[in-house]
């Protein structure tokens, strides 16, 4: 076995499976639709699930226990030489400055289909459409830049109970092809939770569950948070999604336009969640270096248009960051995280 | 008055009377540049009597102005420099085409230069320094800012599609350009003030500022009347009959409120800092922020051999100068603090301490900017922090503070400021040194965007 | 401000229609420019007997001059100017022959051209007849300059006793008077005195090294004065209230000269404009006391304020500035103020105006012995009607009479109004002092 070699949260090897090229996003969201549509089928009461609003499991506690595929997908060969249009555009929209360089949130742009795909398999337990992301965490160990040739692995893992569901990580792993046994040097970790569904709990996962940050509906009433004075502030237009959705290919449509985000049970369209984890960490800025963890947790969406505060503030013990970013007007938390030099 | 005194020495003498002031690190045979005088055009509030002028129009007013005043009639001036801070691409080089459009020589060199607010302070260090070390005889330096007439951008989407229009060879490819364009496409860009870095406005970050050093409503709106008081009674006395000349029918800056009051003052609504969690209440208003203006100024500079053959008065010399800047962008600093960092140095480099000085012009970009920068130079963490130094930097007569009033009261026509202060500055020292018979001496501190800062010493001669 | 009456009658169809009708028809006046000859024509000297002496010695000045002089009217000869000397006229008889000489070519005399009497002035002592001859003079220059037409103007030189004919102040007033500068200048007769001073080097450029100072520079009449200045020689510091600014830069700046902005009414106003004359310039010779206002009000409207503001710039500055000029040792200043005809001949609606002007008038001649004390000299200009931005705002129908209530049956211009000062300020002009010369077509209300 190679370091990194992929593994359950039990440490059990996977079975590698190599696909040909990295999917397309917008296939995997048709299939994840329908894969989601037979999740829901199969095991809500009829009439109860609304898409984009988790599954309430209100009498379903005969349905089978939930386990994750023991595969991991692998592209080799992925070419980095002739996306230079794309990763600049996406330096742009992120305010990254645009370089050859690529940063931590577009290896996670490019991972992100595979990832998908796994979330997609007939076997995979959870639905995709309606997963609240709740946390991500990158470590990127030193330059990808345009010309490399990537090898990408994703798989999912580490699947536990949540209070309002259960949670479930999203590994992916990007490696030079010229350095196949190295360590990988970018790795992503997302955190997903689907609403309303169970697993045995142990002492275990409760404890990990402790740790996991609250869904928005968790989240303590404003006023018992108070927001440091802020460091930027971030006006973002209704185009938002539209414009992330376009470089990332991630075009969920609660991402998209007020309409579609309706469907969806939200007033408006939101911000992905990585668009304002990415700012975030493009706000850093110079200081974070060319290796760095980069950590999200997601409170509670940023709707669309809409400004968000942010303060991105140096950690007075070390060389890292924190960030943080709210709603001025209420002073509702959206995301937070670090960002540190490794 | 708790005054830091520079650890490399003073310079004042045991009698009290201040030396003359030199930067130790001067090369020798570095000679005075002096302040001949200055001119600009009354500043008026975005909209108003100058809202279909434009930067060039308004430069070159306040260029005719200082040429009638000094008589520079076909002079071939050493250099013009200055700028503005929102400027249209056409005006590539805008004092070199003011400079065309007045009675200066045309073989008179120009460049533009911009420092956001510190533009117009930057350009007078930079002609100060050409005529110091010998390049140029003469120099003018100043600004100008329109608001009212500033450059309107498409947006992003129709920008590239009246680019890629223009590169196509046939209409079909023209079309095929435009079809990408976008309804919200449409829509123009006003120039923001924003901080590229963090979006805030510059006014914003002054309320996290002002939050962070917990400066009071009442505080902010004391300064603010001071500068509408102290910049009326220097209307009224004269004071500006040879620093401006009137432009499109305005005779004096139409944002002075002589009447103002306290009470006026207090019923204003605060318009910045409003999304803050602290202060509940915010402090700062449209009364003690500086208003969207119009303007333009310039300040004629000149070794003092050029000002005695032509039998011009010579106000100050400028002595030295310090630009700063501050990290502001992840909160360390506030955006407007840069001032607080240069002048300690300044003062060191010259062996000058805040006593030594007559007048302090402390450019009033919002009222908490100048209280802010007056709170941090008298804390002694602060100073030992930030600083860098063993006791805090010391105190500012509050009656030598902008005693003719400054920009809360004129306004802030970005670029146009410098020269402003400048020439006041220097018509201050000259006319205290004939009044006592004493060298008088004045600091200059203008904040700027982007974290920026200009400082400099005026002496008179 | 176009006269455009005067333009119509002048040329084309107009002009024809306006013959027939016999419409007035005022001339296109000849004014200076450098290079153009003196006069349009040759000029004619004749004198009486008895000052037949006196015109030789001004017909060799006049040759001098580059002129075709002649002394014998011919038929064949289109005028240029007549000169008539009555300097040693002992009698009223004395005069015939040589005024019906002047009489007897007038009719050839060219358009613009000039009609210059040179006489004595009645002095105590004259015998009856000497200052019945002398005086009488006066009636008929007056009457004969009515009965000019065409742009001619007639003039006249007012020798006082012991002034040689051709005492270079006498020799100056004739080639202004004989000049186009003088285009507005009709039936004065203006004193001259003795002058201790030297005809200029270049007729053209008479105030060559000399600084001047005009008050009320940004516009109108003050910035045709301050360019008149500026073209004969002069350094020019050009003087108005901070709020007239643009205008004064702007005129600072035609000029090559320096701006002031400085309000007149101010205490010290005569010592920042003698400061800034003395350290920017190195001296003052000249100052021009043109600013003025207008606050009209019929008086038993009149608010205290538009009474005040008037005599407070139009009067009391002039007064002020000249006590602190010539108190303080100005040597060889000459003060040259804006009177205006309505402080002659009054104007409904002007009392405070009216007051005003005629103080000037009243000024000045207690002024000259002062600053004569001190080498210069105190003389006033009352311009008539002059076309202004300030006349152009004047409704239609009263501008039109008031245009042509005069010899010349128009407006003159504000250069006109500057011909005259300039010529006053001229250091040839010392022995002109304590007069009043009105630029106004010889308007036919007052003097």
């Amino acid at each position: 076995m190679t370091a990194g070699t992929p593994a359950t949260g039990a440490g059990e090897p996977l079975r590698v499976e190599s696909l040909a090229t990295l999917p397309g996003l917008g296939g995997l969201y048709a299939r994840g639709a329908a894969a989601s549509g037979r999740i829901a089928a199969g095991r809500a009461m009829p009439g109860l699930p609304v898409i984009g609003q988790g599954r309430s499991v209100e009498g379903d506690g005969e349905a089978a226990p939930l386990t994750l595929p023991d595969v991991a997908y692998q592209v080799t060969g992925v070419p980095t030489a002739d996306l230079a249009h794309h990763l600049h555009d996406y330096q742009r929209l992120l305010h990254e400055p645009v370089t050859d360089v690529l940063p931590a949130g577009y290896l996670h742009v490019l991972a992100f289909p595979l990832a998908t795909a796994v979330m997609v398999r007939g076997d995979f337990p959870l639905p995709l459409l309606g997963m609240v992301h709740l946390a991500n965490d990158v470590e990127l160990r030193g330059h990808v830049v345009l010309g490399d040739v990537l090898e990408v692995r994703a798989w999912a893992e580490n699947l536990r109970p949540h209070k309002r569901g259960v949670q479930v990580d999203l590994v992916a792993e990007v490696r030079r092809q010229s350095e196949p046994d190295a360590r990988p040097v970018w790795r992503g970790v997302s955190t997903y939770l689907a609403k309303g569904f169970h697993l045995p709990w142990t002492s275990a996962d409760a404890e990990s569950s402790a740790d996991a940050p609250d869904d928005a509906e968790d989240r303590a009433p404003a006023g018992t948070w108070t927001a440091p004075l802020p460091t930027g502030r971030w006006a973002l237009g209704p185009g938002t999604g539209r414009a992330y959705g376009a470089v990332s290919g991630d075009r969920n449509p609660i991402h998209l336009s007020a309409l579609s985000a309706k469907a969806f049970g939200f007033p408006r369209a939101i911000a992905h969640g990585m668009y304002t984890a990415a700012r975030a960490l493009a706000d850093v800025g110079h200081a974070r270096g060319d290796a760095y963890r980069w950590t999200v947790e997601f409170a509670s969406p940023v709707l669309l248009p809409g400004t968000v505060d942010v303060a991105v503030t140096p950690d007075p013990d070390g060389p890292g960051f924190a960030y943080v970013g709210w709603n001025g007007g209420r002073g509702r938390q959206h995301f937070r995280g670090t960002v540190t030099p490794l | 008055m708790a005054t830091r005194k520079p650890s490399d020495g003073s310079s004042r003498s045991a009698s009290g009377t201040p030396a003359r002031a030199a930067n130790p690190h001067a090369p020798a045979g570095v000679r005075d540049a002096v302040i001949v005088g200055g001119n600009r055009i009354p500043f008026s509030r975005a909209g108003r009597k100058y809202a279909d002028a434009s930067n060039q129009e308004m430069f070159t007013a306040a260029l005719e102005g200082l040429v009638a005043r000094f008589g520079l009639q076909g002079e071939r001036i050493g250099e013009v420099v200055g700028g503005a801070v929102l400027k249209h691409s056409r005006d590539f080089n805008l004092i070199r085409e003011s400079v065309l459009g007045s009675s200066l020589s045309p073989q008179t060199p120009a460049f533009d230069l911009q420092q956001a607010c510190a533009t117009g302070l930057e350009a007078a260090i930079t002609v100060a320094n050409k005529i110091r070390l010998g390049q140029i005889e003469s120099g003018i330096a100043g600004g100008t800012d329109t608001v009212s007439d500033a450059p309107v951008a498409v947006s992003e989407g129709l920008r590239r599609a009246l680019l890629d229009a223009s590169h196509a060879k046939t209409l079909q490819a023209r079309l095929k350009a435009f079809a990408k364009v976008r309804p919200s496409d449409l829509k123009p860009l006003t120039p923001a003030t924003d901080e590229p870095r963090t979006g805030l406005s510059m006014g914003e970050h002054q309320a996290i500022t002002t939050a962070r050093w917990g400066i009071s409503r009442a505080a902010q709106d004391e300064v603010a009347l001071a500068s509408h008081q102290h910049l009326a009674a220097a209307w009224d006395a004269g004071f500006f009959d040879d620093l401006v000349t009137p432009f499109r029918g305005l005779t004096r800056d139409d944002n002075l409120r002589a009447d103002t009051s306290t009470e006026k003052l207090a019923k204003l609504k605060p318009v910045f800092g409003r999304g803050l969690a602290e202060p509940a209440e915010p402090t700062m208003t449209a009364g003690n922020s500086t208003p969207l203006t119009d303007g333009a100024s310039t300040v004629l500079l000149a070794s003092a051999a050029w000002a005695a053959e032509r039998d011009l008065p010579v106000l100050a010399r400028l002595v030295d100068a310090e630009t700063a800047a501050v990290d502001f962008v992840h909160g360390h600093d506030g955006l407007l603090m840069a001032p607080v960092h240069a002048v300690p140095r300044l003062l060191a480099r010259n062996g000058l301490a805040l006593d030594d000085f007559d007048f302090f012009e402390i450019h009033e970009a919002f009222a908490s900017t100048v209280l802010t920068t007056l709170a941090a130079w008298e804390d002694a963490d602060y100073c030992k922090a930030e600083l860098g130094l063993d006791a805090p930097l010391g105190s500012v007569d509050r009656e030598r503070l902008n005693v003719n009033g400054s920009s809360l009261a004129a306004g802030h026509p970005f670029a146009a400021t410098g020269g402003r202060i400048l020439a006041t500055a220097a018509k201050l020292v000259a006319a205290k040194a004939a009044e006592t018979g004493k060298p008088a001496r004045a600091l200059i501190s203008i904040c700027a965007a982007g974290g920026l800062g200009a400082t400099a010493v005026v002496e008179s001669v | 401000m176009t006269d455009s009456y005067t333009k119509a009658v002048n040329s084309g169809f107009t002009k024809t229609l306006a013959k027939k009708l016999g419409l007035p028809r005022p001339a296109i006046l000849r004014r200076f420019r450098a290079g153009d000859p003196l006069t349009v024509g040759p000029v004619l000297v004749v004198a009486d007997d008895a000052s037949m002496g006196d015109a030789d010695t001004l017909a060799k000045e006049l040759l001098g001059w580059g002129l075709d002089v002649r002394r014998q009217p011919t038929d064949d000869t289109r005028w240029g100017a007549v000169l008539l000397v009555l300097t040693e006229t002992k009698r009223p008889t004395d005069v015939s022959s040589a005024v019906l000489a002047t009489g007897s070519v007038l009719r050839r005399l060219a358009t613009n051209g000039r009609v210059v009497t040179l006489s004595r002035a009645a002095a105590d002592g004259d015998a009856p007849a000497l200052a019945a001859a002398r005086n009488g003079v006066d009636g008929f220059l007056r009457s004969l300059a009515k009965e000019l037409r065409a742009g001619a103007t007639g003039n006249g030189i007012v020798l006082t006793d012991g002034v040689a004919v051709n005492g270079t102040s006498v020799l100056a007033t004739l080639r202004f008077f004989l000049s186009a500068r003088s285009a507005y200048v009709d039936g004065q007769l203006l004193p001259v005195g003795p002058a201790d001073a030297d005809l200029p080097a270049d007729w053209d450029r008479p105030l060559a090294g000399k600084v001047a100072v005009v008050t009320g520079a940004a516009r109108g009449i003050g910035a045709a004065i301050a360019k008149t200045l500026a073209r004969d020689g002069a350094t020019v510091v050009c003087v108005d209230v901070p709020a007239a600014g643009e205008g004064l830069a702007r005129t600072a700046n035609a000029v090559g000269g320096t701006a002031l902005q400085l309000d007149v009414t101010a205490d010290d106003a005569g010592r920042r404009i003698l400061e800034h004359a003395r350290t920017r310039h190195g001296s003052l010779d000249v100052v021009v006391h043109n600013a003025g206002i207008l606050r009209d009000k019929l008086l038993a409207n009149m608010k205290p304020a538009q009474w005040d503001s008037v005599v407070a710039v139009n009067l009391e500055a002039q007064l002020r500035i000249n006590e602190q000029l010539l108190g303080s040792g100005v040597e060889g200043l000459r003060i040259v103020s804006l009177a205006s005809t309505s402080g002659i001949a009054g104007n409904k609606g002007q009392t405070n105006y009216g007051f005003s002007k005629a103080g000037v008038i009243g000024h000045t001649r207690a002024t000259a012995p002062w600053a004569a004390a001190h080498g210069g000299t105190a003389n006033a200009v009352a311009p008539g009607f002059i076309e202004t931005e300030m006349t152009a705002s004047i409704p239609f129908a009263t501008r039109e009479v008031a245009r042509r209530l005069n010899s010349l049956q128009q407006g003159g211009r504000p250069a006109d109004v500057a011909e005259a000062i300039v010529f006053l300020a001229s250091p040839a002009s010392a022995g002109v002092n304590g007069q009043v010369l009105r630029v106004c077509g010889q308007n036919l209300v007052g003097r």
